[in-house]
């Protein structure tokens, strides 16, 4: 195929992905909304298809530009949505059964994919300073952590509302005891709050369609706890192309200070779900506020500040 | 004398156990967060001098409150440095606590429990075998689950996942490796940037850059190596719609000890690195040899480094001038360089030499050098307009007085970054370390297991084991049954 047709199938397939992620996500809000089981099958099946063939439109972008398809806005933020339903409908749903809150996470991903729109340039080379290996390696765990976050703010958000309304249901039975704990002075569980909520909160359950709060909560969790390492490779790679590319490590570019941001927002949730009277609620918006420093680096630092990544 | 040092140790004491909480260090860290958001959103003078200029012509107040802050100047203000300073304590002093206790805890025996009925996890079984085959048995099957066992006085005590202590401490300790590293790093560096024109040799040392360079608070002179370097060629090569492609450049070092020299390439992402120093390739330009004669004698010779106001558009002229102040009057020579004339006519970047022309401009009068100003811009507030022409290559432009312009040659020039970092290898150590600590200490989980195996009534034994999890409790309710299960199976 020549290079125009390849662009033609990657602009086509693109479209048809967002219109089928579209189609998956209000069918889940349809079940959400009136409980038809059998919509999940075909809001699964039709999710897939246009993870398909957004597949395509990523491989024929890459062949041709003739190189890793993320050397832009437009490539990454379509890697970003291509990543997010791939990690939830392949992984999460897969592992923890949670078909109710696949609207949502679909729906992080057609926000991505509009962004993405946005910032359309057509395929081409790339400027000399992108031109390294370590560019595949930082930008490919980069998209990757941050499609994982972003699910793990998706689920924070969930687990907030539905936190709130178990509350407002179960009004004596929410504060937060003491852990009775047999061991080591200072050995506390990470999820003890959610443990007990659970347990307080089983009247709310019925109630609502989604997961209970403390489900949301541990999956958003372990969406984080597994996106962090990630991220932090990410963050190191960055630190060595910089040193090769720019002659320092770390420079307090833009871009890299909103990486730090983010990755000490995240440390910081990571550490206060450790911590006595910082778990539950306080340590999710600890989580919102690396979200928020994630997205600000995707959006305002590539299109306002000038940086060194500006071309990004 | 007591009395004084006991003052003065108390509020010490205090001040370290406040800095030795977790959350202080946190805080701390979330602090030099804040900060470097305030760095990113308000403009660096290091960085971006003239945003900062612009910021004080068009709103002095809010630039005066930012200066007043420091906050020009966020990463290298003193209190930027306090954090850090303090950050790095706070960190070192949660950490040698917690290294103590996790190797004396290695060379513990984990604790006996007196109520195994007590535990979150519970289950007990009348099992037809000794006590003591049944607690072999239980050794062996908690060690395949990979658990640490330890005969109690009743039973046994079993704990697994101490690799979530060991490596959130390889973390932590690896996270003040690179915050220590930076520092060392940047107080022995030295940073500045070298310009070279084709066939010239350049001698690193402090007065041969361009600007002087930035030096760390504990660079000092003999640190410069006195390297040689001569530049053989430079390339910059384009993709046909003019984006550049690559640029290299061809180098010949020789050490400051005059052996052999050694040939090497520079390009974007491909430094070269020489005794502790590393050259990264950063910018280029063209350098036009252009002689001026005056009455026959030779007043200013050599290649003339030009600029461009926009790098990024090769079809605009370059431009460079010459200063002669000892004519009187004094002349000042602008010159704009077209490498290739038919394309730039043509509204085409300029990207290889074809005919290249020069235009020049003569201004006469006071060129000013007693105050600060660019080698690239004639001050021309004391000049006045003479005469202007242009110039092919080997050409030769005769001004009135005997003042001759020649066009020689035309050379390229490349400007290499040059940096000494000798904290960069430490930080590489440091981030792989990082890693190898993060990993575990995420990934694992906590769990104690006790055994307790006394003789029953009958001819059995009574098996209790209970257990709990610090970590993912949800998924050890399972584990933990599928353990009582496996050890109240006998084998006959």
């Amino acid at each position: 195929m020549s290079d125009g047709a390849l662009t033609t199938t990657s602009n086509v397939t693109f479209g048809a992905a967002l219109m089928l992620y579209l189609a998956a996500a209000v069918v889940s809000f349809h079940y959400l909304a009136y409980r038809r089981p059998g919509s999940l099958g075909v809001g699964r099946a039709v999710a897939l298809i246009g993870l398909a063939t957004h597949a395509i439109s990523v491989v024929t972008r890459g062949l041709a530009a003739g190189r890793v398809p993320w050397g832009n806005m437009y490539e990454y933020a379509s890697v970003l949505g291509l990543l997010i339903v791939g990690a939830y409908l392949l992984v999460i749903e897969r592992v923890w059964r949670t078909e109710a809150v696949r609207g949502f996470a679909i729906g992080a991903a057609v926000l991505a994919m509009a962004g993405a729109i946005m910032f359309y340039v057509p395929p081409g080379p790339l400027v000399p300073a992108l031109n390294s290996y370590w560019l595949r390696i930082h930008v490919v765990l980069a998209v990757l952590a941050s499609a994982l976050f972003i699910l793990g703010a998706v689920f924070t958000v969930l687990y907030l509302v539905q936190e709130r309304r178990e509350r407002r249901s179960t009004p004596a039975l929410v504060t937060e005891r003491e852990p009775a704990l047999v061991g080591a002075a200072g050995e506390r569980p990470e999820d003890y709050a959610t443990d007990q909520a659970e347990e307080a909160r089983a009247p709310a359950r019925a109630r609502s369609r989604l997961p209970v709060a403390a489900e949301l909560d541990r999956m958003a969790y372990r969406t984080i706890v597994f996106a962090f390492p990630i991220w932090t490779m990410a963050v190191i790679a960055g630190a060595i192309w910089a040193e090769q590319a720019w002659g320092r490590y770390w420079g307090w570019d833009p871009k890299e200070v909103w990486s730090f941001v983010t990755w000490v927002a995240f440390a910081g949730y990571l550490h206060a779900r450790a911590t006595v009277g910082w778990r539950g609620r306080r340590a999710a918006v600890l989580a919102l506020v690396g979200f928020g420093a994630l997205v600000f680096n995707l959006v305002v630092v590539n299109t306002v500040i000038a940086g060194l990544h500006s071309y990004a | 004398m007591a009395s004084t040092s006991e003052a003065l140790y108390r509020p010490l004491a205090s001040v370290l156990r406040t800095l030795r909480s977790m959350r202080t260090a946190l805080i701390l860290l979330l602090v030099v967060g804040a900060a470097s958001v305030a760095g990113s959103l308000v403009p660096q003078a290091p960085t971006a001098p003239a945003a900062v200029a612009d910021l004080f012509a068009t709103r002095p107040l809010l630039a005066r409150v930012y200066r007043a802050l420091g906050l020009f100047d966020v990463y290298g203000s003193w209190w930027f440095t306090l954090t850090y300073v303090l950050l790095l304590i706070s960190l070192a002093s949660c950490l040698v606590p917690r290294t103590r206790a996790l190797v004396r805890g290695m060379r513990a025996r984990p604790q006996p429990v007196r109520d195994l009925n007590g535990l979150r996890h519970f289950a007990e079984a009348v099992v037809p075998a000794a006590p003591e085959a049944v607690l072999a048995r239980s050794r062996s099957v908690l060690r395949r689950r990979r658990f640490r066992v330890a005969a109690t006085d009743p039973g046994l005590a079993a704990e697994k996942g101490g690799a979530r202590e060991w490596g959130s401490l390889l973390f932590h300790w690896s996270l003040f490796l690179i915050l220590v590293g930076a520092v060392y790093g940047k107080g022995f560096g030295l940073r500045g940037v070298a310009t070279i024109v084709e066939g010239e040799t350049w001698t690193e040392a402090h007065a041969s850059y361009d600007l002087p360079p930035e030096e760390g608070r504990f660079f000092t002179e003999r640190m410069h190596t006195g390297l040689q370097a001569r530049l053989e060629d430079f390339d910059a090569t384009y993709y046909p719609d003019g984006l550049p492609r690559d640029f290299v450049s061809r180098v010949e070092v020789t050490g400051a000890d005059g052996g052999p020299s050694t040939p090497s390439e520079i390009r974007v992402n491909q430094p070269l690195s020489v005794e502790g120093l590393k050259l990264f390739q950063q910018g280029y330009g063209w350098a036009p040899v252009i002689e001026v004669r005056h009455q026959g004698r030779l007043v200013a010779s050599g290649p003339v480094v030009f600029v461009t106001d926009t790098p990024n558009d090769q079809r605009r002229p370059w431009r460079g001038v010459i200063k002669l102040p000892s004519l009187e009057p004094q002349i000042g020579l602008a010159f704009r360089l077209l490498p290739d004339p038919l394309a730039g006519l043509a509204g085409a970047p300029m990207l290889e030499v074809r005919d290249p022309f020069l235009t020049w401009r003569a201004w006469r009068g006071d060129l000013r050098l007693t105050a600060a100003q660019s080698v690239f811009t004639l001050d021309t507030t004391g000049l006045e307009p003479w005469l202007d022409g242009g110039l092919g290559l080997g050409q030769t432009a005769e001004l009135p007085g005997g003042i001759e312009i020649t066009f020689r040659d035309l050379r390229e020039y490349t400007q290499l970054l040059v940096k000494r970092d000798p904290g960069t290898g430490l930080m590489l150590v440091a981030a792989i370390l990082l890693l190898a600590g993060l990993v575990p200490a995420l990934a694992s989980s906590r769990r104690r297991v006790w055994v307790r195996a006394v003789g029953a009534d009958g001819a059995g034994t009574r098996l209790q084991v209970g257990g709990f999890a610090l970590q993912r409790r949800a998924a050890f309710a399972e584990e933990f049954d599928d353990l009582a299960r496996e050890l109240s199976r006998v084998e006959r």
